[in-house]
């Protein structure tokens, strides 16, 4: 087995936005009266030591604000970490919070240019997908339509069809899988059986521990920042469950 | 917060291999021309015609400037109202370039905040996929007007191409000052506000539709940090002088070009780590 993902000692601080005054006259008039002050950092994530082995499908569970999605994001690339070191190989797609990042007053089709593009495909390459991904979607006659004109549902699943299209070889999920209509959503269930059956390695974020149990052999309770337990998701589930109840 | 050492912070650039690509450097100009193409599509709806919507303001400003101050300061372009009309013309052409392309690349980065916390992209393309779609607009609305009324004065083709160079200035201008002050919007929002100030001075402090020599010479030695300057003087040299480009005033404007390029770039590298926390 090859390592997909490695995380050695790793800690985060973060900046905290609440304390954080996004005012430039006021922070000018506090400098100048004296009373400015470093902005606070707050320890997200704690010395987080994980390996992850390729083909894995790992169930994440914690309280909200526990630091699951920043794990996620620093799987992603997307934050540095403050100290220690990722390790990632492999294509990475997110799977998060689907259509956050359309553009309404685009088309369909210039959206799923844009999208793919930015997932690191050739253009060229988006525009014989998009073909596909339109089929998937069932979305044909959208094509030129702007994403604005689309109800909800089509927009979910818009963004699950271009998201999965792109094969990867480690896919994050954050609280995803409820898309669209019963039909649609069967149709997304069978897609992502074919993904669980690949050598993809899944990280799947979630707060239904039924799904997690159907889905990942392994999983991991992040508590405040820190790795509380990792191993057999049955187990983990217990300890999170008692800890809760 | 506590002392956090950097320690050995070795982020491996796999964690979004674009395994697609054949570099990264292919990948960030495609990914420049999809945003250049999306920030197009999103002004103009579809309608290429648009793009000549775009002509109207600054000629209906010509006129207007031409109209009201154009007798009173003939007497310094040679006694020809035309020539003060086709100087106010290209002083306007550069100033309204760079307040277009530099305010909409303020606001790009923390627009964008939704989509760069879900995939790593690398966050300055956006202030600069605004710079590209306002060029794209100039190239294909007012540097064709440009263009020939440079052929008409000059009759010489080496002028009608020189302009691409003092052009090119005020790309590097608009670029340094767009990656600065989106790096700024991400930190103090209410920057808009300020920076209509600034380009509202720097408007003033060109002479777009007065001649310079109005200015007293205790003014113009304060006024010559203004980055358009060399610029505006550059253009209007190439185009409207009726003599070959002079090679001083495009390297003057190049310097001032790279300067300004060079600190938006080392500002803007040296606090996006903080962009994310702030997104």
């Amino acid at each position: 087995m090859t390592e997909a993902i490695r995380l050695d000692r790793v800690s985060l601080w973060r900046r905290t936005q609440e304390e954080f005054s996004y005012d430039l006259k006021r922070t000018v008039l506090t400098f100048l009266e004296g009373k400015y002050r470093k902005p606070a950092k707050r320890l997200i994530l704690d010395d987080i030591n994980l390996t992850i082995q390729r083909g894995e499908k790992i169930g994440i569970v914690g309280a909200n604000g526990s630091g699951k999605s920043t794990l996620l994001k620093l799987i992603s690339g997307i934050l540095q970490p403050t100290i220690g070191t990722v390790r990632v190989k492999g294509n990475i797609a997110p799977l998060i919070e689907l259509g956050a990042g359309f553009d309404i007053e685009l088309s369909v089709i210039d959206n799923i240019i844009l999208y793919g593009v930015m997932l690191g495909f050739a253009q060229r390459e988006m525009q014989e997908r998009a073909k596909l991904i339109l089929e998937f979607a069932e979305l044909q006659e959208y094509e030129l339509v702007p994403v604005k004109g689309l109800s909800s549902g089509m927009k979910a699943r818009l963004g699950f069809a271009i998201a999965t299209d792109i094969e990867p070889d480690i896919l994050i999920l954050d609280e995803i899988l409820s898309v669209g209509d019963e039909r649609f959503r069967n149709k997304c269930e069978q897609k992502m059986q074919n993904f669980w059956q690949d050598h993809i390695t899944i990280l799947l974020v979630s707060h239904s521990m039924d799904l997690i149990k159907n889905s990942c052999a392994k999983s991991i309770w992040i508590n405040r920042g820190k790795i509380e337990i990792m191993g057999d998701t049955e187990q983990v589930i217990d300890c999170y469950m008692n800890s809760v109840n | 917060m506590g002392n956090v050492l950097k320690d050995t912070v070795i982020h491996k650039e796999q964690g979004m291999s674009k395994q697609h690509y054949k570099s990264k450097l292919w990948w960030y100009w495609e990914l420049f021309l999809v945003l250049v193409r999306r920030n197009l599509k999103r002004r103009y709806r579809g309608s290429f015609l648009g793009i000549y919507w775009s002509l109207l303001s600054p000629l209906i400003m010509t006129g207007l400037y031409a109209a009201i101050f154009g007798t009173a300061f003939a007497a310094y372009y040679d006694n020809s109202t035309r020539n003060y009309v086709l100087a106010a013309f290209t002083g306007l052409v550069v100033i309204n370039f760079f307040s277009s392309s530099t305010v909409q690349a303020l606001a790009s980065v923390v627009e964008n905040g939704a989509i760069v916390n879900k995939i790593r992209l690398p966050l300055f393309i956006f202030p600069l996929s605004f710079i590209g779609a306002n060029l794209f607009q100039l190239l294909m609305g007012i540097f064709p007007v440009l263009f020939i009324v440079t052929l008409i004065l000059s009759h010489n083709l080496i002028n009608g191409i020189a302009l691409l160079l003092p052009l090119s200035s005020l790309i590097f201008v608009c670029s340094g000052i767009g990656l600065l002050m989106s790096a700024l919007y991400v930190f103090f929002r209410d920057l808009p506000y300020f920076y209509e100030l600034l380009t509202f001075l720097l408007w003033i402090s060109s002479p777009v539709f007065y001649p310079s020599e109005i200015v007293p010479p205790e003014v113009q030695k304060v006024l010559v940090i203004n980055p358009l300057l060399p610029i505006i003087q550059s253009i209007r040299q190439i185009s409207l002088s009726g003599s070959l480009p002079d090679i001083l005033l495009i390297l003057q404007a190049f310097l001032s070009g790279i300067i300004v390029l060079g600190v938006g770039a080392i500002a803007f590298r040296a606090w996006q780590d903080q962009f994310m926390d702030l997104l």
